[in-house]
């Protein structure tokens, strides 16, 4: 079930177009990464699907409300980590958890901000002033706001961004945690690792959107997949009858190791493995090549040029 | 529940504005300040110009003024008179107390929000841009009002003490009754409004803060009108100048949630 559908949404400030005609759509329980770099207009898409601002042209869908309709409904259905935490430095944390909590209708607002202090480990910190804070904190903070309501759908805007590892890594475990819960998080980040680990489809976009797939349908879509076979004793018997394979494409050598493109490469590799091993091949390992996740982005971004 | 929400700002407000040093002494210190230079004008006028300021030009006019509204008045020596036309002053430099109040506590409470980013977490919640307003108004203007109506009750306390009590029966007129509880809340939420528009325009504080400037004039403005007799407010007038206040309230209100579209609150801080 289709739980975001962005149609055509586009932003212009003045003569810049931030974003272009983009359209998408997030299946509930789906974590949707949004990957793109600096200025790309990661942030000015989040704004528009939470309804903070308003698209020149285009509209969006979040579970059963427009974002050029009854706002209110769509911000009590949605949780917003902005990309800088944005408290009220000279108050608790709890207090500043409790007056975010009293926007929403019906919630218990005591009982909330307890349960996600202590989920965010904080419980204890919960009477300093949020201006004591460290990045990570507060980052842990944020999230703890965007959850309070339970809503159907989070977005999140660069998470571990700025963050030392550590506490970028908690941040990470707590998104997945998420994840596992079956929420919908739409992701923003320019940090592939973390797309890759914690997304199962990413958009690429730069102003527009320039793919959205799962990282290894990606991988497939880029890049021809390659079958690597280590061997003990390398050399031209096994290459020559390599080479007489119908469905090997391509074949390069590269020390020890040969590697392979075949037509169709989960068909054809049991056949490879025996015609190297009628020809004496002495086979140490097979595996397939992954591409880096950085590459294909990389190629995007160039072709984008 | 817009209530609820309103209230939810309101409190925080507060909480906000009583935690920071700087708005405790905003405040208390200055109106208390405020009120304390009127009293020394007061005495200084009453004691040191007495007969001979009476026939300073500028105050004839004034004067006329006066005896017309108050006929009891010409009844008082030309000292007496004197001190009445500048007692008849204090509501309007009243003003200036929640003027600055509402300007400061206004463009404060909306730049501090915008530089920390709290704003936009704000704005994805179920909050609608007139009940933040709102909230917000309320949190500046009530303390803004309660100050300002205790410190009339201390320049009249520290008038009668200083024994012109028997003078305050000419000075505490319809028409300030109207000055203060009708034309000063009006013109304490049209500079908020004022605060508003230009906070969510300006980025910080201190460009916001300008706009006192163009508060802070018009009544002095209106003072100087006044003492030099080129009007004077009847109750009338003053009715009708409240009136036309509350109506500009109402017509500035509409523009203010028009800038603070959460488009441009969000823009503007880069
Ligand atoms: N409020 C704004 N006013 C003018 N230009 C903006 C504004 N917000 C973003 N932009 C521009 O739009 C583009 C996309 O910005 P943004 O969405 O913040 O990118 P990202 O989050 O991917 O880094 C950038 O060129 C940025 O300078
Ligand atoms: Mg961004």
């Amino acid at each position: 079930m289709k739980i975001i559908e962005a149609c055509h949404l586009t932003k212009k400030f003045g003569e810049l177009t931030a974003v272009e005609d983009l359209s998408l759509t997030v299946e509930q329980g789906e974590v949707l990464g949004f990957l793109g770099p600096n200025g790309a207009g990661k942030t000015t898409t989040i704004r528009m699907l939470s309804g903070i601002i308003s698209p020149t042209s285009g509209y969006a869908w979040i579970g059963d409300y427009r974002t050029d309709g009854e706002i209110e409904h769509l911000h009590e259905s949605i949780g917003l980590l902005t990309e800088t935490p944005g408290f009220y430095e000279k108050l608790s944390a709890r207090r500043n958890l409790e007056f975010f909590a009293g926007f929403y209708p019906n919630i218990e607002i005591k009982a909330r901000v307890e349960k996600y202090l202590k989920t965010m480990g904080l419980w204890e910190r919960r009477q300093s002033r949020v201006g004591t804070f460290s990045k990570g904190m507060k980052q842990r903070l944020a999230l703890a706001r965007a959850l309070l309501h339970e809503p159907k759908v989070l977005f999140l805007d660069e998470p571990t961004a700025g963050l030392d590892p550590e506490a970028a890594r908690e941040v990470r475990e707590l998104v997945k945690k998420l994840s596992s819960e079956g929420r919908t998080i739409f992701l923003s980040t320019h940090n592939l690792t973390e797309a890759e680990q914690l997304c199962h489809r990413i958009a690429v976009i730069r102003t527009k959107l320039l793919a959205v797939d799962s990282g290894q349908n990606l991988r497939h879509r880029f890049f021809r997949r390659e079958a690597v076979i280590r061997l003990d004793n390398p050399g031209g018997t096994v290459v020559e009858a390599v080479k007489k394979l119908a469905f090997v494409e391509d074949l390069r050598e590269e020390a020890d190791r040969l590697v392979l493109v075949l037509s169709e490469p989960d068909k054809n590799r049991p056949e490879l493995v025996n015609a190297i091993v009628g020809a004496g091949g002495r086979i140490l390992e097979v595996s397939e090549r992954e591409h880096p996740l950085e590459e294909i982005y990389l190629k995007l971004m160039r072709e984008e040029k | 529940m817009s209530r609820k929400r309103i209230i939810n700002v309101l409190l925080k407000e507060w909480q906000f504005l009583f935690t920071d040093i700087n708005s405790v002494l905003l405040v208390t210190l200055v109106p208390l300040l405020i009120v304390g230079q009127l009293i020394l004008y007061v005495w200084l006028g009453a004691t040191f110009a007495g007969e001979s300021a009476l026939n300073i030009n500028i105050f004839q006019n004034a004067l006329a003024n006066l005896q017309s509204a108050t006929p009891t008045v010409a009844a008082l020596s030309g000292s007496e008179q004197f001190q009445v036309l500048l007692l008849s002053q204090f509501n309007l430099f009243m003003l200036l107390i929640p003027l600055m109040i509402a300007v400061s506590v206004a463009t404060f409470s909306i730049v501090d929000e915008k530089l920390s980013g709290s704003l936009e977490a704000l704005l994805a919640t179920p909050v609608k841009t007139w009940e933040l307003l709102l909230g917000k108004a309320l949190a500046g203007a009530i303390p803004a009002l309660m100050v300002t109506w205790i410190c009339a009750g201390v320049f009249l306390l520290a008038v009668a003490i200083m024994g012109w009590g028997y003078l305050l029966g000419m000075v505490v007129t319809p028409v300030w009754f109207i000055s203060l509880f009708l034309f000063t809340p009006a013109v304490t939420v049209l500079s908020f409004l004022l605060g508003v528009i230009g906070s969510s325009r300006a980025r910080d504080a201190k460009g916001a803060q300008n706009l006192v400037v163009f508060v802070v004039l018009p009544v002095l403005a209106l003072i100087t009108i006044q003492v030099t007799g080129i009007i004077w407010f009847t109750t009338l007038s003053a009715l009708l100048l409240a009136l036309g206040i509350v109506l500009a309230d109402v017509i500035v209100l509409r523009i203010a949630v028009r800038l603070f579209q959460r488009e441009s609150i969000i823009v503007q801080w880069r």
